[in-house]
Order: structure tokens, then C-alpha cells, then sequence
């Protein structure tokens, strides 16, 4: 060995050493046995300290007797805080519940179809569906456990009030959910056991109970924001009218819609998972059609929910005009320019992924040379929805601009602009769909010329009596132009159930130009269904979000007021980042869920056959030592 | 090297979330705190009460979310310009006060011709103002194109004062207002 580090070591272990033996002989010193010490008898006898620690017991016993009950009306929850708490259980709970609600309805309907056509891939990809409902409800119970104990605890006197108020409501509750695991148990693991119908009648039970589980709910938190029913001083006057208050049908319909459009992402984020882990065509062939079932089902949903959510906010400007200003043009108004671009990615991956899919079809370069237009209406519609009325500017620039609007983009920043560009997006995305539908197809009716005239005309009068009410919005007080979108909406409705039936018969014995080749998709179509589940989860996270905030300092709106440390409105900075929190803590479950789905499809473990088999592993050291 | 497929989905709900709560950050941040309960005094003048009448119409009673003052245009709701001289002439035989109070306790009961009703209830939840209170927003509607004349001795057909006598109908701006009923003691609380 090297002497100049013999050199150097020797010096080193002899202080590691002396190091040791001192701590060795502190730790022996310390632990060495001594005679505890103890005070003369006479000293014992003569001091009063056993005395004084009696009487000190006695006095703490008589306060701890004499203390009153008092109720408290919150307590803390460590580290995050409990209002954070609560959203993020609640927030989680209400996720895996808008999937488990939703995946049945779609799954009933697939199936059906495949009852209907005799179909057996029908019938398949249901089952495949359902397969991710069982954990997923297991998790919605428990999340939902969580958070009715964690209201207890952290909000015990609103949740009295609460309970005061809809108490006759939470026995069939509970009832409901009973039935409902009935039904899912008996609906996943009775597949293929019943006739079909008796199947089919299970699964719309199941959409029954569920539904009806959300009806009740949804009564307790519309009455947060909306109460009614009750006196000018809370107390509970009809409880049917505390169910009934202005918020709870809009909302009832806008969440339906809603848990379709996510669940329906979601199941096909796992159709994008599978096809990216398959290993043969015929698996990249069914999960690449279930993705595209599952988008299919979330943008067919997604285009009537800015509908619904016009319904909820009229209702809620009827209810109190302080709310419907507080939302949209209070602490809330800029929330809505993060939901544009939320609302525009979603249109525009659903898009992406529908072009992305007319590649699976021989023949579909006549189709797709017009997507480059959809994509410029899309784009221009995008920026317009994601103007804001006014902008942050320094105090110079406000001056220049005479405000704090734009003095050209600000005309885009409002009502009037924002309802055409979301009208004409749906509009556009419509039309995608129905490029891709006919895709690979030639009608061959005998007035298709006529039938694709008219199509084209109904679409161009939706699009021009859209953008006309739109510009019509600036020259007219707000009473009339409030009133306008209501047009809009009914022309863009109308056109689309229109040309969809004018659609169904046009291709009802199409000529086939090209076959449809499942499974020919590239890989990033699957991160565009990924990305689209993300997009879809944040957005109910955030819509979640103003729905509750929106209440400000009131537990229920004008009736509870929140005196608690987290009475505040937080920053939407703050608000997006528990909501990203959230989502992705989401996801870390539902991959989970993923995981278990899949393992179904997994061998079972064998014993003889398994690589880490000791049987083969003897077998290989005989093999070697043969060669 | 070929990046599994988990990892990159993982990425990509990662960097997914992650411009969300970016998107987040870009907006204006602001705290809304609840509104503060104001303390009036019982010798307060009709200076302060015009002060504290600006500050409640900002904050606690919510006037200027919905409100404006000198904006013209396609509005939602009236303009709050000139208000003072306009309200003499809204209802025959109410002054200014007494078309005050009538709007703000009771707001449904007559609509600006050209708007639709939305104004809600001041003196109740959720907005809540207490009498004094509420007097003191209509001394601050009253130098709106007028002179303020409120005092906390002023009663209304909403709101008798301690000892004051009810103001009188139709009568002039101001006309209805100040009466020496005695001042009450101590802070006039919410």
C-alpha cells in the first residue's frame, strides 16, 4: 500500500478510536447504577408537598366536574387547515362519484345496442366499461365516509343546522345507496349470467338509484347556495320547498350532463392506457374503438352543457341578481377567462383527435382538407372566449387606453362576443363529428344533392343568426341583450338535431369508399384522450370551486354566516393550485383503478409456468450444465 | 432509450395540472375578506355619516357590484349620477329619503322604467345593513346631484328614530329630515 496514506491513516483511526472509547466509556458512565436519593424520614413527615398535590387534585377534579358543556362551532385541522380539508375530500369524493353515476348510463345503453344488433363486441366493451365501476364505488363511499365525519368534526354547528333542516332526507339516502351497491354488485358480476333483459333491467336500476343518490345530494348543497323553505331566521318551514330552492333542478340537470361528459373521458383516458400497452392488433383494435366510444360520449355531452350551465346562472342571477354579479362580475368574473382556456383546449383536443381519426379511414383525404377552416374557426373563437373585459395594466397604460377595457379588444371581452364564440365552437365541432362520420362513405339516396344542400343551409343560418344576435348585443340595453342568447342557443340546437337527422338518412345505405382500420391510430391520439380527461377533471374541479365560493362568508347563503378563520375568499391563484392538487391526487387513484381493471385481464399465477418458478429455475441449472 | 408509456402519461398529467395552476397564477389575485361591521357614533355628523355612506356602498352593502356612478351607456342597472335631483320625481308625493329608504328596504316595489328588477333587500341577509346604517348610504345617495340632510335622528316610513318625528311626504329635498330628537347615547352599533 501507498506510504503517505499508511502516513495519513494511521494518525485518522487512532482519533476515530479515541473518539469511540469516549463515547463508549460516556455512555457506561451514564448508565451506571446510583442510589437514588431520598429525604430523611423526618424531612418526609414534615413537608406538605403530598398534602398539596391531594388538594391540588381535588381542586382540578371539582373544576373538571363544575366545567359547562359548550358547543363549539369549529375546530381545526392540522397543517393545511379544514376549510382545504374538506375541499379537497369533498372535491375527490365528488369525482369518483360523477364516474360511478355516469359509467352506467353509457354502459347500459352500449349494451343494449348489443342486444339490439346482436353485436357481441357491444356486449364486450359495456363489460369493459363496468369493469372499473366496482373500486371506484368503493372509493366514492369511502371518500364520502371521510368527508361527512370531517364536516362533523370541523363544521359541527352548520352540519347540525344541516341536519335540522333536511334530516327527513338522509334515511332514504342511505336506503338509495344500499340499493345502489345491490344493483352494481349484482349488474358487474351478473354479466353473462342473466338474460340479457334481466341484465339490462339491473343496469337501469342501477341508473335509477344512482341518479335518484344525486337528486338527494345535490338538495343540500343548492340549499347552501340558494336556501329556501325556511323562515327569516332559518328555522325549517317545508322541507320539499328547502329540496326544491331555485339552484337545485339546473344544477341536477347540468351535473347529469356533466358526470356523462367526464365519465365518459375518463373511460376512454382507460382505452388510451390499454391501446398504449397493448402488445397485439386486436387489442389496439378494441381499445382504440373504446377510446373513441368513450370521447365520443364525452363531447356528445359536453356540447349541450354550456346550456345547461346558462340555465344554473340565469336561475341563479333569479335568486339573488348579488350572487349572479359576485360570479360573473365580482371576485369571480376572471375565474371564467381560466375556465375559456379550459373550455378551449377541450374543443379544440377533441378536435385534434377527431382529425387525428379520419386517418383510420381509406379514402378520407376529400374529408380532411377541410379541417384547416374548422381549425381557424376554432382558434378565432378560442381568443375571442378568452378575452377578458378589462385587463391588468399599469396606471399609465389605463390612461392611455381610457380604462381598464381595451380600446379594441374589449369589445371582445363581453357577453355578447363571448356567447357567439362559444355558439359557433359547438357549431364547428359539430362539424367535425360529422366529417368523421362520413367519412368513407358516399350517400347514395337519390336527393342527396338536395339533402346536402339543405344541410349546408341550416348549418349557415345557425351560424349567421349567431354571430347577427351577437353584433345585434352591442347596440341594445343589457334587459334585451340578456334575453339574446337564448336565440343563439335555440338556432345552434336546432341545427344540430337537424342536420344529424337529415345525416341519418342521407347514409342510411351508404356506399363504402374506404374500410375503417381500428387500431391504426398513432400514439398521440391516446395522450390527446389522456390530456382530454385531465382537461375535463380540472374543469369540474374549478366549476366546483365557484359554485361554493361563490357563497363568500356564508355557510348557507344569508342564513350561516362563516365566522370561522377561513371566512375569506382566497386568491384564484390559491383556489387553482388545490384544485391541480386535487386533480392530481385523482388521477393517482383512478391509475390504481386502472391497474386493478387490468390485472383482470392478466393470467393467473402459475406456479409451473412462472419465470420465477423454482421448478423452471432447477430446470435452466439442468439445462446449463447438460450444454 | 424508449420512455415507458406510464412514465409519460404521468408526465403528462403532470405538466397538464401544472399549466392549469399556472393559468391560475397569470389572473388577478385578490383576497376578498368579509365586510367589516361599522361602528357608528351617536354624535356623528352628517359629514361622517356621507363618509361612512361611501365606504358601505364599496364594501358591506355590495351598492357599487352592480351599480355605477357617472357611466353611461347599455347598463345593467342605474346610474347613480344625479340620483338626488331624480329621485324628487320617481313617486309623486315621496322626497328623495322617502324614495331612498322605499328602494332600499323594498326595491321590487318600483322598477326604473327600462331595467328589470334584481335589487335585493338591504336591511336583510345577506347584504344586512342596520337602519343607521342605510342612513347613512342615503346621506352619500344624497350628494349625488343634491345636499345631504340625514342625521341619525331622521326617520323614514321604515325607521322611526328614538323620539323623532316620521318624515313628511312629498315635501321638498331635506324637507323630511332633521328633527331634534335627542342623540342617542353611546355608539349606535349593528
Amino acid at each position: 500500500m501507498n506510504r503517505k496514506l499508511l502516513f495519513v491513516l494511521g494518525p485518522v483511526t487512532g482519533l476515530v478510536m479515541f473518539g469511540a472509547v469516549v463515547l463508549i466509556a460516556t455512555f457506561l458512565t451514564n448508565r451506571e447504577y446510583k442510589e437514588p436519593y431520598r429525604a430523611p424520614a423526618a424531612i418526609v413527615d414534615a413537608t406538605p408537598r403530598a398534602a398539596g398535590l391531594t388538594d391540588e387534585k381535588a381542586a382540578a377534579d371539582a373544576t373538571n366536574r363544575a366545567k359547562p358543556y359548550v358547543e363549539v362551532e369549529y375546530r381545526a385541522f392540522p397543517v393545511v387547515g379544514s376549510r382545504v380539508a374538506i375541499w379537497a375530500v369533498a372535491q375527490l369524493h365528488l369525482l369518483f362519484a360523477a364516474f360511478v353515476l355516469a359509467v352506467p348510463i353509457f354502459a347500459v345503453l352500449i349494451e343494449a345496442i348489443g342486444y339490439k344488433t346482436g353485436d357481441r363486441r357491444y356486449d364486450r366493451l359495456a363489460h369493459e366499461f363496468t369493469k372499473l365501476l366496482s373500486v371506484s364505488f368503493s372509493l366514492t363511499a369511502t371518500f364520502g365516509a371521510a368527508l361527512t365525519f370531517m364536516l362533523i368534526i370541523l363544521y359541527p354547528k352548520f352540519t347540525n343546522y344541516m341536519m335540522s333542516v333536511f334530516s327527513p332526507t338522509f334515511l332514504p339516502y342511505v336506503g338509495l345507496f344500499f340499493a345502489e351497491a345491490f344493483f352494481l354488485y349484482t349488474y358487474y358480476y351478473g354479466w353473462g349470467k342473466f338474460h340479457p333483459l334481466v341484465h339490462l333491467f339491473l343496469g337501469i336500476g342501477l341508473n335509477v338509484v344512482g341518479t335518484s343518490i344525486m337528486l338527494i345530494a345535490n338538495a343540500w348543497l343548492t340549499f347552501m347556495m340558494s336556501p329556501n323553505g325556511i323562515s327569516d331566521g332559518g328555522a325549517l318551514i317545508s322541507t320539499w320547498d328547502a329540496i326544491y330552492n331555485f339552484t337545485w333542478m339546473p344544477i341536477n340537470v347540468h351535473r347529469f350532463i356533466a358526470n356523462v361528459a367526464f365519465g365518459g373521458s375518463v373511460a376512454a383516458a382507460y382505452a388510451a392506457f390499454k391501446f398504449l400497452h397493448a402488445t397485439t392488433d386486436e387489442e389496439r383494435a378494441h381499445y382504440d374503438w373504446m377510446g373513441y366510444i368513450g370521447n365520443f360520449v364525452a363531447i356528445i355531452a359536453f356540447l349541450p352543457l354550456p346550456f345547461a350551465g346558462y340555465w344554473l346562472a340565469k336561475e341563479i342571477y333569479a335568486y339573488s341578481q348579488t350572487l349572479g354579479l359576485t360570479m360573473m362580475g365580482g371576485a369571480f368574473s376572471w375565474l371564467f377567462i381560466i375556465q375559456a382556456v379550459l373550455i378551449g383546449n377541450l374543443f379544440l383536443g377533441a378536435n385534434y383527435y377527431l382529425w387525428l381519426g379520419m386517418g383510420r379511414v381509406e379514402g378520407a383525404r376529400s374529408v380532411q382538407r377541410f379541417i384547416k377552416y374548422l381549425l381557424i374557426a376554432i382558434a378565432v373563437c378560442f381568443m375571442v372566449w378568452a378575452t377578458p373585459r378589462s385587463i391588468i395594466a399599469t396606471v399609465a397604460e389605463i390612461r392611455a387606453m381610457g380604462g381598464s377595457s381595451h380600446p379594441i379588444l374589449g369589445f371582445l371581452g363581453v357577453m355578447s362576443a363571448k356567447n357567439t364564440a362559444v355558439n359557433i365552437l359547438i357549431l364547428t365541432t359539430f362539424m367535425s363529428f360529422l366529417l368523421y362520420r362520413r367519412t368513407g362513405k358516399t350517400a347514395t339516396v337519390s336527393w342527396a344533392k338536395a339533402g346536402h344542400a339543405a344541410q349546408l343551409l341550416i348549418f349557415a343560418s345557425a351560424a349567421i343568426i349567431v354571430i347577427s344576435l351577437g353584433i345585434y348585443g352591442y347596440f341594445v340595453e343589457a334587459s334585451v341583450r340578456i334575453g339574446l342568447s337564448v336565440p343563439q342557443v335555440s338556432s345552434v340546437l336546432f341545427a344540430m338535431v337537424a342536420i344529424t337527422t337529415i345525416d341519418v338518412f342521407l347514409f342510411r345505405r351508404p356506399r363504402m369508399t374506404g374500410d375503417v382500420r381500428w387500431g391504426r391510430m398513432p400514439a398521440v391520439s391516446q395522450y390527446v384522450l389522456i390530456f382530454i380527461a385531465v382537461t375535463f377533471t380540472w374543469l369540474m374541479g374549478l366549476m366546483g370551486y365557484v359554485r361554493s365560493g361563490l357563497r363568500q362568508h356564508w355557510h348557507v347563503y344569508g342564513v350561516i354566516r362563516d365566522t370561522s378563520p377561513d371566512a375569506f375568499t382566497p386568491t384564484l391563484g390559491f383556489a387553482t393550485q388545490v384544485v391541480s392538487l386535487t386533480v392530481l391526487l385523482f388521477f393517482v387513484l383512478i391509475g390504481f383503478v386502472f391497474w386493478l381493471a387490468s390485472l383482470h385481464d392478466l393470467p393467473d399465477y402459475d406456479p409451473v409456468h412462472s419465470p420465477h418458478s423454482p421448478l423452471l429455475a432447477a430446470d435452466g441449472h439442468k439445462a446449463e450444465r447438460s450444454s | 432509450m424508449t420512455v415507458p408509456h406510464s412514465v409519460r402519461i404521468a408526465a403528462l398529467v403532470l405538466a397538464t395540472t401544472a399549466f392549469y395552476g399556472y393559468v391560475g397564477q397569470l389572473v388577478p389575485q385578490k383576497e376578498v375578506q368579509p365586510p367589516q361591521e361599522t361602528v357608528l357614533k351617536a354624535d356623528m355628523t352628517t359629514a361622517d355619516m356621507v363618509k361612512i355612506g361611501g365606504e358601505l356602498m364599496v364594501g358591506k352593502g355590495l351598492c357599487l357590484t352592480c351599480h355605477t356612478i357617472g357611466k353611461s351607456g347599455a347598463l345593467r342597472f342605474p346610474d347613480l349620477e344625479g340620483v338626488a335631483a331624480r329621485a324628487t320625481t320617481r313617486i309623486p308625493g315621496l322626497n328623495e329619503i322617502e324614495y331612498f329608504a322605499k328602494s332600499l328596504y323594498e326595491p321590487d316595489s318600483f322598477i326604473v322604467p327600462g331595467f328589470n328588477p334584481g335589487m335585493p333587500v338591504i336591511n336583510k341577509p345577506p347584504i344586512g345593513l342596520t337602519d343607521q346604517e342605510i342612513l347613512c348610504v342615503i346621506a352619500f345617495l344624497q350628494t349625488l346631484g343634491g345636499t345631504p340632510t340625514v342625521t341619525l335622528q331622521t326617520s323614514h316610513a321604515y325607521y322611526k328614530a328614538p323620539g323623532a318625528t316620521p318624515a313628511a311626504p312629498g315635501g321638498a329635498p331635506g324637507n323630511a329630515t332633521p328633527t331634534n330628537a335627542t342623540p342617542a347615547k353611546g355608539p349606535v352599533t349593528p
